[in-house]
């Protein structure tokens, strides 16, 4: 009884469920791999006049890391509110009124973050402000509504300046260099 | 044959028109690199409606325009140096441009000066790191002279003037001789750009300890002469100096602060003592007590 059960129910139903998630893997698992967080690599052997700590370089890459999340989640949803984690002073206030300025025109920009490139050239004496030179490879889609009025892959180039805030670094200028 | 000639000929010069009108509108006019702060005017070409977007790292801009007509890009939507986006969309088309926003000369410091307290007379013992800014909070990437200068009230300035790289310069300084508010400023040659932050130096550890003391017959009263650093500075009330009797019942230790310069304590009397003083890392005189050599200094 338990035998005809598994074979007429149970391992058709699997078969057919295993199919299904089959088929449906080639959509899903991009979507998947899209949220993975980017590769960010760290280079320290430029940064001066204070040698980075291995601690400081864990951080670095960690909270980086993170705010190109929390950047790439405030464009897309248009929310202020995913940029306060990871940003501060004046790229805390420029990507706010881009945010707000995207809202009022019923754009949204969807990144998708591949990889970072980190080159610390600048850490402080005391320790509390680093400039790092980052090589970004991304995917850009500006949409409007829900029609993509442009799109690109592309290779971009930052200067950062990371500065210690109440248990992490923040992201205080990030402007785009030619 | 005839017909369908004039049928093609039709159709090519169509196409062709098309074509001519779309490869007008397809090229965005914008310069490569913009000040910032600096609006522009992009050509258009054609006719009817289309919708003209720009997206930078501080804003986003949608507008309606006419083909034909110019669109004028404001000095306000272009403040924020870095990566814009420009999009012509007509007749369901999309034409983009990518351009760059670069900083323009500059105007605002920021100035991290550290740290606030610092003992007198130390090298390098200052620092100062200042971001140059143009008037827009852009970091001003192009190399810029920043003027440090450290002083005391009555005293020369150490001056120093230090090129910004990647829109940073800093510098190290000693910390001056005497005690006091030192005035630590960063500035902008030939601008009215400084900003001043203030060090707080104080005397450094002491200098040459020294203690006397005296049997009073109750008890063993030892006083510093009034402590000071090597650079002459009085160390601040409260310090800690620590006096040590060593007899033949053992250890007496008295933790005494600096009033007015001077330590003073009472030890236990004592018939044949070795006394001494310590503050910090640095060791006094010892004084012995006892059979007739009361004061004496070894």
């Amino acid at each position: 009884m338990l035998d005809q059960f598994m074979n007429r129910i149970i391992l058709p139903c699997t078969r057919t469920l295993w199919i299904l998630a089959a088929s449906f893997a080639p959509f899903v698992l991009p979507v998947l791999a899209d949220n993975t967080p980017p590769g960010v690599q760290l280079s320290t052997s430029h940064a001066t006049p204070r040698e980075v700590e291995d601690t400081t370089q864990k951080a670095i890459v960690r909270d980086y890391s993170a705010a190109w999340s929390a950047l790439t989640e405030a464009l897309v949803n248009n929310d202020t509110g995913a940029l306060d984690s990871a940003f501060t002073g004046i790229a805390h206030d420029q990507f706010a009124a881009r945010v707000r300025d995207q809202l009022k025109t019923g754009l949204s920009t969807q990144i998708i973050d591949r990889a970072h490139n980190l080159d610390a050239v600048f850490y402080s004496p005391e320790g509390s402000a680093m400039e790092l030179r980052d090589t970004a490879q991304v995917e850009i889609q500006v949409m409007d509504g829900g029609k993509v009025i442009h799109s690109e892959q592309t290779t971009l180039h930052y200067v950062v300046l990371m500065t210690v805030a109440e248990d992490r670094w923040k992201v205080r200028v990030l402007q785009s260099v030619p | 044959m005839r017909k369908i000639c004039y049928i093609l000929l039709t159709f090519a010069v169509c196409w062709f028109a098309a074509y001519v009108a779309h490869a007008q509108t397809r090229d965005l006019k914008i310069p490569d690199q913009v000040s910032a702060g600096k609006g522009f005017t992009i050509p258009t070409s054609g006719s009817g409606d289309a919708t003209f977007y720009l997206v930078g790292p501080g804003g986003a801009s949608k507008r309606a325009i006419h083909l034909g007509d110019e669109v004028k890009v404001a000095p306000e939507e272009t403040r924020t140096a870095g990566r814009y986006i420009a999009v012509l969309r007509a007749g369901g088309e999309n034409t983009s441009k990518t351009f760059f926003v670069t900083p323009d000369k500059p105007a605002a410091l920021n100035f991290l000066a550290r740290p606030s307290r610092v003992p007198a007379d130390k090298q390098d013992a200052i620092s100062g790191v200042a971001f140059v800014f143009d008037g827009y909070k852009n970091l001003v990437l192009a190399p810029a002279p920043v003027n440090f200068s450290l002083s005391l009230d009555q005293s020369a300035p150490a001056v120093r003037s230090v090129p910004t790289k990647d829109g940073i310069a800093w510098t190290q300084m000693n910390s001056g001789r005497s005690q006091g508010a030192a005035q630590f400023v960063a500035g902008l040659p030939a601008t009215d750009v400084a900003v001043r932050r203030v060090v707080q130096q104080v005397a450094g550890d002491a200098c040459d300890l020294h203690m006397k003391a005296q049997n009073t017959g109750k008890a063993i009263v030892v006083e510093t002469d009034p402590i000071r650093d090597c650079a002459g500075n009085a160390v601040p009330d409260g310090t800690i100096v620590t006096f040590t009797e060593v007899d033949n019942h053992g250890r007496s230790t008295v933790d005494a602060r600096v009033k007015r310069d001077i330590a003073r304590a009472e030890l236990p009397l004592s018939e044949d003592a070795t006394i001494s003083a310590a503050t910090g890392v640095v060791l006094g005189n010892e004084v012995h007590i006892g059979n007739g050599a009361a004061g004496g200094e070894r």
